[in-house]
Parts: structure tokens; C-alpha cells; sequence
């Protein structure tokens, strides 16, 4: 769609170039010969557009985020009308049955199904820096098995760590302490180990394992207790990259939930995930459970972007207005200028549509220099990571890391704004040049 | 393009004013400028109109040279009929019929003499090639080679109007009207200029149309001929005496 | 003075130029003053106070916070067990309860999410509800009363009324879901929350609440809903000072009461400002982009319509040098031009975007966390006339000085 549009836009500009007689350089040098206000038209496409491409960009990285998180041979089921995991409530009779429904691939004689409880839980903070809140939000799913969920989930563990060990605990080596003696094993994402990295004492700094983030061996407290990494997911580009994960069986103590919140199986493929979902739906009898394909049930957690995508549209827009308004302005008065030039044109034949055209393409000119400074500058915010929260509704909601991602597509997006903006702003004084009279302008 | 033509064994008239009137409203009221005007120039004839301010010249040198409309009447151009033109018709025929030389030369200020000169050939279908060649034709015969790249500030008004000049001769129009060209010269660029348009009217074969107050100019042109308030009051071949 | 007359028929001037440049003030300004207005309102929120404050208990660890409804008692109290404790001034209950009106198809509209609480809590413990005009308040006062002599009344947000398609009066029913399935209640609309703050939410009597968790074991065979122990969510606790807000706090986090499970005690603004950490980079990018990129965008646009005037009138400029003007006047002259039609602008558009979004619009629908809709402060009409003013001083400031330092030799011979 928006390729479509870049490439009707760049035939629209090629075909103005075709149409026009009148020599672009005329319009370049008048353009140079007036490069200061030019050049602050410009330099408000460069914002306007480069503000634009940080905030889709943003937009997008959520939407990989949720894209990339589901697999499409998976099917994730949650207890009937639960609008989130967090909230979802699946007994352990239940989910050892829907587990044995055929369609669920084996391994061995184990089904490659992950059962799990998704739990969010307060952590302080115990140096918050000034002005941040005290607490923050861990997400942590406790699991059965680590190994089989994870490759449920198609997730590997970076190299250097194992996973959580059956009892979900170990031994510390070094602790006085007898109630700290017993660590919580964990696995995380690269991201929450990167903000639980941020944690750590400064003045420590010497001693960590990784500047950047917790690594294998580093401990952190939570919930009351001391947890140790026992290896980092490699986890980026998926909302698990946000995620603490460790043995269910403790976990539900800890936190006050012994049933599942979501049991996620894995089948052959998209088309025998779709049918065990119907299956789930439709024939399934011994519960009432909502199954969904997993990819849906990301994409679902992306209405948030949609929210933000309407506000980021309804803002470059009155915000590409106000810059037309400028275009407009500079425009009116390289016209004005030059009513001269305009009459000896039109006095040698020229024509009014290219008179028309010649103006047009002068004020795109300025939006393409300005559009393509500022998609340049929108770049460089490709990569960045920054916190986001996706969810599907009102409540729960999962906070996640996300990297900004800044795509051809984005781009393209960019160069149709400036474009737009160029046009918007050009029309009316090329309107107003091509209605000159030859004669009277000379006067 | 601007080859000499084969001279004609009997000079036709190439421009036919037929009873032309010019009239504008200004609320209820009529405002004639040109009434019943009937004149032919012939073919290559340099012809000089005189008048005072308001007297219809300038309104009947644009009539001619393609600008404007008559209100009644029938102006013929080298056997075509402009005065039934559209404004679109009429463009396009300018550009091949007719060269304009100005007061105020009108160059755009940010082109080259040589841009300058070419930009009536854009509007043509020509090669960049023969495109070239003309417009430095053109320029060698207002003696201007050497200043092919300087922009018109960095040229005389004298040296500035045979740019504007060679622009009116470069796609090697049927006639030139030239609107008081030499109003904002001084006196030896002005003899110049006239000098200039003389040897083109011989070497070219041109009409040439001139508005002008100055006699020194008027005494330039093989006839002269006198409006006022919109009709003509005497004609007469100009003495060519200095 | 002379200086502003001059000032006012330059704006006339040309006077399409001007219009633009006011219209382009009046779009930028417009973004600026919404971004502002939710940015102020989130910091209003997560500003603590010393005095009058909220406080908020909830689980200590685990989220959604799900504490026993025997908690309650004790905590209104602000577990105060000798004479010398420190007791809250007020408190309130909150159960949440979230159904949908067409169980076949959940879907944003068809879901309500409301609280169960003693309905004489609601003018009081609500933000923002103590402090209502009068005709709003006496309405709130009789809804309230109604909903508290009617077991299975409630009062509902405008965004319900909608949504549902029903009136004050009128009846429906709420399948739950998630972990409130099982319950399903049926209400009679008795009022609506003022317009706002509370469009989607919506409120009704712990009672009736409580009752229908005993009747589902009733109907079960004795067993109890999964959240027949857990319905109590939070409690808010109205505190007269901080120092009040700490002794409370340690006595609920250090009562013996509450083991299974612990709870916490925070400062209202300290609990939402936690919830609002998630969207961190978002508020970021809010205050340090996109309000900044609106007032460079305006500045650019201004020093563009300015520079083009004084391109315009360099030659007048120079006279008005020759007249005998001192080059602080000319500044004045071109500084004054670019800030009057800035800061008029300005003001215009927050002033329309106050009428507007407050008016006319209802609230600005802008869900973050848990607030669905935010509205201009007054005090918009003080940014935008400052920030109009302040973008085009800063844009004009550059043309305005190369304009009072022009040389009328230079400017005479070029024209000559």
C-alpha cells in the first residue's frame, strides 16, 4: 500500500517534471538565491517528518514485537471470557486434559504443550533514582517445564546458562543469612535483565559479570526473596523479552496462585493450529476455555497500537497543516517576486498549466530536500529501545521493551508526508501565479 | 531557423488590421481605446507608432502581437486570423510568430544570457542540439558571444537589451514588436540598439513593430504612424535624414 | 505610542501573509496545548501531597492485588489497635467486578468494568468529585442516595450510556468474565457520573456484590467462586498529612493481620505514578519531542513569514533609518510585528481549544492507564499565549537584529 503510494507519488513528480518547460533550474536557483527562508521551510519539513518517522517507528517496534511473539502452529487457551492472561484461571485437571486432545504434537510421550502462570508482581525499588516511582512491575511466568516451553515458543537460551532445575531452587554458596541460603533459579529475558541490570549499586560496578545487563550467576531480589540467573533467553524482539521465568510450583506459592492462567500447544502448522482452536471451541466439552491461535492472540494485544497509531496520525497531520501554512507563506512570496518572470513567461507562450507546474515543483523542492532531511534524521532513532505496555483492553496489559524500527516502509511514509505537505502548501500560490495576467503583471 | 527567406517578388502585407475596435468597461461606463482601427503593414517594413500616453499604441501593438483581443474587428497575422484565437491558441502562437522586446528588457534575473535566450525554444520540439545552435545564432548576431554565462546583473541595460533582443529573435518569428526598447537607455546604447534592430530587419528579413515616444527612434523606421484618442491621425514615411 | 500603531498596520500590511502565519501559530499551538493539558494532568496525579492525601492499600506483591473482604474492617481503621494510632479520616472499598453484556461476543464496547463500594463513599473518596459545580455536585448527591436505597442500582459513565444505548432507568444485565465468571448481575441504571473523569466507570453496592459470591456456592454445591476470598481489590484511605500517611502506613505493613496475603500501603500518587512507569518513554516522547517539534515548527515558520517582510521592506527600513528611527526602535518595530501576531494566535488557539475539547468535545478520549479522558486546565490560555509569544520571539530574533542593523547606503544603492 504504501509502496503503491511512493511509487503514484514519484510518477506524480516524474510526470510534473515531464510536463513542465519551464527549466528546473530556474526554480533551483531562485531556490538558492532565497536560502535562508528557504531553508526554514525546509527545516520544518526536517522536524515535522523526522518526528513523524520516531513515532511510527515506535509504533512499529511494538507491532514486530507482537508479530514476532506468536507462533503460528500454536494455540494458546485461557479460561472462557478472559480478556488477558493475568486474569485467566485454568485448573490443573483441566489443562492435564486439554493437553491429551489430539492435534497437540508429542514429544515422546510428553505433548508439546507449555503450561503456564503468568503472574505480575510489585518489586521496590530499593535506590529509585529521584523522580521515578519506588516499584516496578515484574512480569514472571512460572512454568513446568522451561526447556519444552521454551521450544514451544521457539525460544533459545543464550550460551553460558542452563535451565531452572526441577526444585526451582539452589543452594547459595556464600550466604550468612539461612533464610537467604535458598535461591530462586530464573531465567530472563534479555530486556527485564537489562533493566534489573540497572538496578545495581554503581559503585559495585567493578564486580558485575556485564555492564549492560544481569548475566548467569548475578542474583536480584523479589517478592521477598533472593533469585539467581540461571541463564538469559534470547528472547529480543518478543514481548518474553520482558519476562522473568521460573518453576511454576513456587511461584504459585509465592504469589498466591496455585491454578494455570494459559496452556500454549504447539502443532504441526498454521492450518492444524486453526482446527484445534475450532476443536477447542466448538466440540471441546469438559471446560469452557477460550482458545486462540497465538498469532491472533498477539495481534489482538496490539490494539493499543492502533490507539497510538490514530493519535500519532491525527498529530502529524494538524502538525503537516501548520508546515503547509509555512510552505504557503514562502511560496506567496517567491510568487510575488517574481510576477515579472512570470509575465515575460507566459508573454514567450508559456502556458498557464506550466506556469502552474513550475511553482508547483519549486515548493516540492523545498518539502523533498526538508521530507528527506528529516526522514535521515528519524533514522538515526532506528535501534533505540524504549518501554511501551501492549494490551488488549481496558486492564492487565504486558510492559514491554521494544527496539524503534525504522523500515523502508516508514520511509516511505516520510517521503508521502513531504510530499503531501509540499503539495498542500504549493497549490494555492501556484494557483494564484497561474492566474497572473501577462500584461498586467509587467505593468 | 534564422536563415534569410526567399524574398518575396511583391511585398504582401503581413499584418491586416481590419476595423478594429478596443473597448473596456469600467462599471456602466465605455471606455474606447481603439476605434474602427484599419491598417496593413507590409511584409519586412519597419514600422514606427507614435502617440501620446493613452492614445491606443501600446493596446494596438498587443492586439497585434498576440496579446490581447479586439472587442470588434479582424486582425490577420501572416494569413491567420488571431484576432478568433483562444488565450491558448494564442500562446502557442506567439511563441512561433511573434518576439517581444521590452522597455525594461524583462531577462529573468537568476538565468543566464544564454538560458535567457533559449527559453522560448523550450516550448518548442527541438534537439538540445539545435537548440543550442540557434540560441548562439542568435546571440552572435546581437554580438553578445562573449557574454553567453553572465546573468543580467552583470550586464549593461544596453548589453541587457540585446539579450532581450536575441530572445526575440531565437525561434525566428514572422514579426518583432518592440514596446519603447530603448525608453530606458541612455542616448549611445540607444542608437545602438536601433542600429541593431535595423541590420536585423535587412540580414533577418524582419517586420518590426515599434512603440516608441523618442522622434530619434521614429526617424529610424521606414513609416510612422500617429494615433490619437484612438484612431489615426497621419502617417508619412519618416525622414531619414540625420 | 507610535511605535504600535506602526507595528499594527504592518501586520495589515499583507495581510494574507499574516493570516497564514496566525493559522500555522494556531494548528501548532493547538498540538502543544493537548499535549500539555495530559502532561499536566498525569503530574497533577503523580504529585504527592502533604496534606489531605490519599493513600491506597493493595497486595504487597502480586498484581492484580486480590485481598480477603476481611481485611476491610481493620483497614478503615488504618489497623489502628491502640488509642494513640493514628486512624484515617475516611476510606473506601474497591471490588472489582467486570462483565459483559453479550457473552457470545466480548468485544471493547460490550465490556464494563465497575466497582462494587458503599455508595456514600463515591462524592467524597473520588478524586476530583469533591469538587464539583454546584448543579453537578446536588445531582451526584441524589444519585448517590438513590443507588444506596436500591440494592441492584448503579450509577454508570456517559461512555455506558452509549455504548449500552440505555437511559437513567433503565435495566440490564452483566455476564461475567474473566475471573468474575460465574457472577452475573443485573442492574438498574439510577444515575450517571458527571461528564469526565469517570465516563467508564461504573459503581454499585458491595452488597449486592458480596451476596451474589455467597449465592454462587449456594448454586455449586458449596463450593465457593475462586474469588469468594479475594474480592476485596484495594482500599483507599484518606489521611489529614503525611505525617498521618506514615504512622498508617506502618501500622497496616507491621499489623499481624495481614499475613495471607501482605499487603502494602502507598501514597496514591506514588501508586499511580507506578503504573504510569510503563508508559515512561511514551510521556518522554510527549514532552520532550513532540511539544518541542510543534514549538520549532512554529518558530521556523514564524522567522520565515518575518524574514520574508523584512526582505520586503528593507528599503522602508532604511528610510525609517534616514527619518531618524534608532536601530532599537526598528528592533522593537519587527520584534513587536512577529509577537503580537504570536502570542494573539496563541491565545486564540488554546482558547478554542479549551471551548472546544472541554465544551463541546466532552474530555479529550486519550486512554493511558487507567484515565480515559483528560480535559484543558485553565491555565492553557496562559501557555498558549506564552508559548506563541516565546516561539515567535525566538523566530524573529535573528531577522529582527539583521533588520535593525541595515545599512541604508547599501540599501539605496542597490535600488538606485
Amino acid at each position: 500500500m504504501v509502496l503503491k503510494l511512493v511509487i503514484a507519488a514519484t510518477a506524480l513528480v516524474m510526470m510534473l517534471l515531464a510536463v513542465t518547460k519551464v527549466p528546473l533550474r530556474y526554480n533551483a536557483r531562485n531556490v538558492a538565491v532565497r536560502w535562508k527562508t528557504t531553508a526554514m521551510t525546509a527545516l520544518a519539513f526536517t522536524v515535522v517528518i523526522g518526528l513523524l518517522t520516531v513515532m511510527l517507528g515506535f509504533v512499529n517496534g511494538m507491532y514486530q514485537l507482537t508479530l514476532h511473539s506468536g507462533q503460528p502452529g500454536n494455540v494458546i487457551v485461557l479460561s472462557d471470557r478472559a480478556t488477558d492472561e493475568v486474569v485467566s484461571n485454568l485448573l490443573p485437571t483441566d489443562v492435564g486434559d486439554l493437553e491429551r486432545q489430539p492435534g497437540i504434537l508429542r514429544d515422546g510421550d510428553r505433548p508439546m504443550a507449555s503450561r503456564e502462570t503468568y503472574f505480575v508482581v510489585n518489586q521496590p525499588l530499593r535506590n529509585a533514582r529521584a523522580g521515578r516511582p519506588g516499584r516496578r512491575f515484574v512480569q514472571v511466568r512460572g512454568l513446568d517445564d522451561p526447556e519444552l516451553s521454551a521450544r514451544v515458543h521457539g525460544l533459545e537460551m543464550l550460551p553460558g546458562g542452563q535451565w531452572f532445575s526441577s526444585a526451582g531452587v539452589r543452594e547459595a554458596a556464600d550466604a550468612g543469612d539461612p533464610r537467604q541460603r535458598e535461591l530462586v533459579e530464573a531465567v530472563l529475558g534479555e530486556g527485564v535483565a537489562g533493566e534489573l541490570g540497572r538496578d545495581r549499586d554503581p559503585a559495585t560496578a567493578a564486580s558485575w559479570r556485564r555492564p549492560d545487563r544481569l548475566d548467569v550467576g548475578d542474583t536480584f531480589p523479589l517478592g521477598g526473596r533472593t533469585w539467581v540467573v540461571a541463564g538469559v533467553l534470547n528472547s529480543g524482539g518478543s514481548t518474553f523479552n520482558s519476562e522473568v521465568w521460573a518453576k511454576r510450583s513456587l511461584m504459585g506459592g509465592m504469589f498466591g496462585k496455585d491454578t494455570y492462567t494459559s496452556l500454549v500447544c504447539r502443532t504441526a502448522d498454521a492450518e492444524s493450529a486453526r482446527k484445534l482452536k475450532e476443536f477447542f471451541t466448538t466440540q471441546y466439552r469438559k471446560s469452557s476455555v477460550l482458545a486462540q491461535v497465538e498469532t491472533d492472540y498477539y495481534e489482538s494485544l496490539s490494539n493499543t497500537n492502533k490507539q497510538f497509531l490514530y493519535a500519532i496520525a491525527f498529530v502529524t497531520a494538524v502538525m503537516a497543516i501548520g508546515g503547509a501554512f509555512g510552505v504557503m507563506n514562502t511560496m506567496f512570496a517567491a510568487i510575488s517576486q517574481r510576477i515579472r518572470d512570470i509575465g515575460v513567461l507566459r508573454l514567450l507562450g508559456y502556458r498557464r498549466r506550466q506556469i502552474l507546474v513550475s511553482f508547483l515543483l519549486e515548493s516540492l523542492i523545498i518539502a523533498l530536500v526538508g521530507g528527506l532531511a528529516g526522514c535521515a534524521l528519524g533514522y538515526l532513532a532506528n535501534g533505540l529501545s524504549a518501554t511501551s505496555i501492549v494490551n488488549a483492553g481496558p486492564g492487565g496489559g504486558k510492559s514491554v521493551v521494544l527496539r524503534l524500527i525504522i523500515d523502508a516502509r516508514i520511509l516511505g511514509v516520510g517521503f508521502l508526508l513531504a510530499i503531501a505537505m509540499g503539495l498542500l502548501g504549493g497549490l494555492i500560490p501556484s494557483l494564484s501565479a497561474m492566474r497572473l495576467k501577462p500584461l498586467e503583471s509587467l505593468r | 531557423m534564422i536563415s534569410p527567406m526567399p524574398t518575396p517578388a511583391k511585398r504582401e502585407p503581413v499584418v491586416r488590421v481590419h476595423d478594429v475596435h478596443k473597448y473596456f468597461r469600467r462599471g456602466s461606463e465605455r471606455l474606447d481605446v481603439l476605434k474602427g482601427l484599419t491598417l496593413e503593414v507590409p511584409d519586412r517594413e519597419f514600422l514606427g507608432l507614435m502617440g501620446p500616453s493613452g492614445s491606443g499604441k501600446t493596446t494596438l501593438l498587443n492586439l497585434i502581437a498576440g496579446l490581447d483581443t479586439p472587442s470588434e474587428g479582424e486582425i490577420w497575422v501572416a494569413d491567420q486570423m488571431i484576432s478568433g484565437m483562444s488565450e491558448s491558441q494564442l500562446a502557442r502562437w506567439r511563441t512561433r510568430n511573434v518576439g517581444f522586446v521590452f522597455q525594461f528588457y524583462h531577462l529573468l534575473p537568476v538565468m543566464t544570457a544564454y538560458e535567457n535566450v533559449e527559453l522560448p525554444l523550450l516550448l518548442l520540439p527541438l534537439s538540445a542540439r539545435q537548440r543550442r545552435e540557434q540560441v548562439k545564432t542568435a546571440l552572435e548576431l546581437v554580438g553578445l558571444s562573449d557574454r553567453l554565462h553572465h546573468r543580467p546583473g552583470q550586464l549593461s541595460g544596453g548589453q541587457q537589451q540585446r539579450v532581450g533582443i536575441a530572445r526575440a529573435i531565437v525561434t525566428d518569428p514572422a514579426i518583432l514588436v518592440a514596446d519603447e526598447p530603448t525608453g530606458d537607455l541612455d542616448a549611445r546604447s540607444a542608437e545602438e540598439i536601433l542600429d541593431l534592430l535595423g541590420e536585423l530587419r535587412e540580414s533577418l528579413e524582419k517586420t518590426i513593430l515599434l512603440v516608441t515616444h523618442d522622434p530619434r527612434a521614429a526617424r529610424r523606421t521606414d513609416r510612422v504612424l500617429h494615433l490619437d484618442k484612438g484612431v489615426l491621425v497621419e502617417s508619412g514615411v519618416a525622414d531619414r535624414a540625420e | 505610542m507610535k511605535l504600535g500603531i506602526l507595528i499594527f498596520r504592518n501586520l495589515r500590511r499583507n495581510l494574507l501573509r499574516s493570516i497564514l502565519t496566525s493559522l500555522g501559530t494556531v494548528v501548532l499551538v493547538f498540538v502543544v496545548t493537548l499535549v500539555w493539558s495530559i502532561l499536566a494532568f498525569l503530574q497533577a496525579a503523580t504529585e504527592e501531597k502533604t496534606r489531605n492525601l490519599k493513600a491506597i492499600v493493595t497486595e504487597r506483591w502480586s498484581i492484580p492485588s486480590r485481598l480477603p473482604f476481611s481485611y476491610a474492617a481493620t483497614l478503615a481503621e488504618g489497623a489502628a489497635r491502640s488509642p494513640q494510632d493514628v486512624r484515617p479520616l475516611d476510606s473506601m472499598n474497591w471490588q472489582f467486578y467486570g462483565g459483559t453484556v453479550d457473552p457470545e461476543k466480548i468485544s471493547r464496547e460490550s465490556l464494563i468494568y465497575a466497582i462494587a463500594s458503599d455508595p456514600r463513599k463515591i462524592p467524597t473518596m473520588l478524586d476530583g468529585l469533591e469538587s464539583l459545580p454546584p448543579d453537578q455536585e446536588e445531582q451526584l448527591r441524589k444519585d448517590v442516595e438513590k443507588l444506596a436505597a436500591t440494592r441492584q442500582g448503579v450509577i454508570v459513565g456517559r461512555n455506558h450510556l452509549t455504548a449500552l444505548n440505555k437511559r437513567i432507568g433503565d435495566r440490564f444485565k452483566l455476564f461475567g468474565i474473566s475471573t468474575y465468571m460465574g457472577i452475573d448481575l443485573e442492574f438498574e441504571i439510577v444515575g450517571a457520573f458527571p461528564p469526565g473523569r469517570y465516563d467508564g466507570l461504573a459503581a454499585f453496592n458491595s452488597d449486592y456484590y458480596l451476596n451474589e459470591l455467597d449465592a454462587y456456592a449456594r448454586r455449586n454445591n458449596g463450593r465457593k467462586h475462586p474469588l469468594a476470598e479475594h474480592s476485596l481489590n484495594l482500599v483507599w484511605l484518606k489521611l489529614a498529612d503525611t505525617d498521618a500517611f506514615n504512622r498508617v502506613a506502618e501500622q497496616i505493613e507491621s499489623s499481624p493481620s495481614f499475613n495471607s496475603p501482605a499487603v502494602k500501603c502507598e501514597t496514591a500518587a506514588s501508586g499511580i505514578a507506578s503504573f504510569l512507569d510503563a508508559f515512561r518513554d511514551l510521556i518522554w516522547g510527549m514532552r520532550w519531542l513532540l511539544a518541542p517539534a510543534c514549538v520549532a515548527t512554529l518558530s521556523l515558520i514564524i522567522a520565515n513569514a518575518i524574514s520574508i517582510s523584512i526582505r520586503e521592506r528593507r528599503l522602508e527600513l532604511a528610510v525609517l533609518k534616514v527619518l531618524g528611527f534608532r536601530p532599537w526602535q526598528i528592533l522593537t518595530l519587527v520584534l513587536g510585528e512577529s509577537v503580537l501576531l504570536g502570542s494573539l494566535s496563541g491565545l486564540a488557539s488554546a482558547v478554542a481549544t479549551y471551548a472546544a475539547v472541554n465544551w463541546w468535545m466532552q474530555g479529550l478520549k486519550f486512554p493511558i492507564a487507567f484515565f480515559d479522558a483528560f480535559f484543558i486546565p485553565s491555565d492553557a490560555m496562559v501557555w498558549g499565549f506564552c508559548v506563541g509569544a516565546a516561539a515567535s520571539l525566538a523566530g524573529s530574533f535573528l531577522p529582527a537584529w539583521s533588520a535593525c542593523r541595515v545599512k541604508v547606503a547599501d540599501v539605496f544603492s542597490k535600488v538606485a
